[in-house]
């Protein structure tokens, strides 16, 4: 089971949101930066089915020289290889980064390709089926268990209120995967040191047969802006019983019971 | 199995689960490990834990997450290490370590305690709060930033972003002003100690920040540290020279009763209150500090020290240690150590319960609030005892 996994660097804001001069970024400068959370779960994922079955990950980005260091935290996780396409994509749309994934993954190896089901800055939950389509394979989104057996895939999908959907998908296929499959391991700081001798492989676009003009984007963003502050929140104080008897009539009055 | 099988494996079977481990200095219960009170189960007391060891390096048993969360519901208290009989006691907390070590370098480690390094990986505090704002508990105190003062007052992760103990951190400061004192503090340049770090096993990540701050404080010329926390001072002291980081590290009790004897400090007043005292571990039993704390409160007029049943080598840990106050694996019940630690507290008689570490404060304070004694019995730093007597609060 060879599996490729796409990850996304993204920036972990811890509640310090700005938006910068040109209103189409966040003010970066210090913030401190990581690996989405999907694709933790994806990668896991990954770990897992390689750990059962044995074949190879490869754990692909789109990003400049900084976005190593989460290529480098899959290697320690368990991924046998990283490719970085040396391309700054992050205010590019879906549309624009799937073409760049399509070009590179059509060309590896694999039976799996594994994407998070959304990133946690745009959340816009389209590449992984978009690439699945360029690539012409089937798909399943927002997976929440999947096995491997016979040269197919079983996949639980999530539905609205707890319902579930379940599938067996041909190989090869590509799954968007749902945070709580399961639980992604602790890398140590030591565990990404000795991971730095693994190979990490670096490709431009005209490596792919791509330029920015083939990847003139569907959308474009046009601004960022932070949601208005809403009505000024009434603050209850005074002893326990009496805040409690506040809040119990203003729920009362409010219609909540 | 890096150290726990190469350094400690073939003596790891000579504990014979005496139970002595659990028992405070002078014996009156069983109940002095923090785990074991919470859950009164033996695998929860240092011996449990270390036959649980031998068994998981042998094979005989499979990682399990309770397993995980036997392991980090150590304190690292050194409760054990002070009542086991054995030669090898100077070790025994140590080997905990190993295991948890073990843990992280497979990735198998509770979720809380992930959440709690990945926070300090990325943020440089186990909260996951902004490094950013690390410095705002200063507020208009007038603390200085520092630049070369005699000495730099390190506040650490919990005075920094808790705030029950950022008031703490802001009275010490606004003390050592008081005494005229030339320091300075980091704000949002401060980093983690890694005292915590180090005592869950990650060895690396420990070693990355004791170098980080070990560089830092030379290039800014730092000699002399005064720190808010037994765990800063802890770690500074007696781990950080093996980083060639040699310091004059000072928890910051020690720096109040000279500046006190000095008379730097004067006493506006007394304070009329029976106080107890609650020995931190890592000022207590990791570095033998039991004298100073106490010598400052008896140096208060008015103030009647009253010693709970459990003090000194025999204090019962608040459970904070070992990232505790964060991962909070001996929550939930009366027999949490934080609870049974404020009703021992209280049963002196004493209106105050004077701490000298913020990891205490906020669990002690908790505690109190649980137990239903807010208003009987005040949880106070010394810092603020001290602020209180000088006219500054």
């Amino acid at each position: 089971m060879d599996i490729v996994v796409c990850i996304k660097r993204i920036p972990d804001t811890a509640d310090v949101v700005g938006i910068d001069a040109s209103k189409k970024d966040i003010e970066k400068d210090s913030l401190a930066f990581k690996i989405n959370d999907w694709d933790d779960y994806a990668l896991e994922a990954a770990v897992q089915l390689k750990e059962k079955q044995g074949g190879s990950i490869t754990a692909v980005t789109v990003g400049p020289k900084e976005w190593d260091d989460i290529l480098r935290r899959a290697l320690a996780m368990g991924a046998d290889k990283a490719i970085r396409v040396d391309q700054d994509m992050v205010t590019a749309d879906c549309y624009a980064v799937a073409k760049v994934l399509d070009a590179l993954i059509r060309d590896l190896s694999y039976n799996l390709v594994l994407f998070g089901a959304q990133s946690e800055d745009f959340g816009c939950s389209q590449l992984g089926v978009m690439v699945a389509e360029m690539l012409g394979i089937p798909h399943a989104a927002l997976a929440v268990s999947l096995q491997v057996a016979d040269g197919r895939i079983h996949v639980s999908r999530e539905l609205e209120a707890g319902m579930l959907e379940s599938y067996t998908i041909e190989l090869p296929a590509l799954l968007t995967i749902q945070t709580g499959i399961n639980r992604p391991r602790y890398i140590s700081l030591g565990g990404i040191k000795r991971a730095m001798s693994k190979e990490l492989q670096v490709m431009s676009l005209s490596d792919l047969g791509l330029s920015l003009d083939t990847l003139a984007p569907m959308v474009r963003l046009e601004k960022l802006e932070l949601p208005p502050r809403g009505k000024e929140a009434e603050l209850i104080s005074g002893s326990p019983e009496e805040t409690a008897d506040q809040l119990a009539r203003i729920l009362q009055n409010s219609g909540i019971f | 199995m890096a150290l726990a099988e190469y350094k400690y494996k073939d003596i790891l079977h000579r504990c014979f689960r005496c139970g002595y481990c659990k028992f405070p200095t002078n014996w009156i219960d069983v109940n002095n490990c923090p785990a074991y009170a919470r859950f009164r189960m033996e695998s929860y007391s240092c011996g449990g834990r270390l036959w649980l060891t031998r068994a998981w390096l042998n094979g005989e048993i499979d990682w399990t997450d309770h397993l995980a969360q036997i392991m980090y519901s150590c304190t690292a208290c050194k409760n054990c290490e002070e009542k086991c009989p054995l030669r090898f006691n100077v070790d025994i907390v140590d080997m905990i370590r190993a295991t948890k070590s073990e843990m992280v370098e497979r990735g198998l480690i509770p979720s809380v305690v992930k959440e709690f390094l990945e926070n300090i990986q990325r943020q440089g505090n186990p909260y996951g709060k902004a490094r950013a704002k690390r410095g705002e508990w200063i507020g208009g105190t007038g603390i200085p930033q520092y630049e070369g003062q005699e000495f730099l007052y390190y506040v650490g992760c919990v005075g920094s972003y808790d705030t029950r103990a950022q008031e703490t951190a802001r009275t010490l400061g606004k003390v050592l002003i008081k005494a005229g004192l030339p320091f300075g503090v980091l704000g949002s340049e401060e980093n983690c100690d890694g005292n915590e770090v180090n005592t869950l096993g990650e060895e690396t990540l420990f070693e990355m920040l004791a170098e980080e701050n070990i560089q830092k404080f030379r290039d800014l010329g730092v000699t002399k540290i005064v720190t808010l926390s037994p765990h800063s001072y802890n770690t500074m002291k007696n781990d950080y020279p093996r980083f060639d980081g040699s310091f004059e590290v000072r928890h910051y009790t020690q720096l109040l009763r000279d500046l006190i004897t000095q008379g730097k400090l004067n006493f506006s007043g007394g304070l009329n209150a029976r106080v107890t005292y609650h020995d931190p571990c890592f000022l207590g039993r990791w570095n033998g500090e039991y004298d100073t704390p106490r010598q400052i409160l008896n140096s208060i007029p008015g103030i009647e020290l009253i010693e709970m049943e459990k003090n000194k080598t025999g204090a019962l840990c608040c459970g904070g240690g070992g990232g505790n106050f964060y991962t909070d694996f001996l929550a939930g019940s009366e027999s949490s150590p934080a609870r049974i630690r404020a009703r021992e507290a209280y049963a002196t008689g004493a209106s105050i319960l004077a701490v000298a570490c913020p990891n205490c404060m906020t669990m002690l304070e908790d505690a109190v609030k649980a137990e239903g004694l807010e208003g009987e019995l005040a949880v106070k730093d010394i810092s603020e005892i001290v602020a209180e007597v000088c006219g500054l609060a």
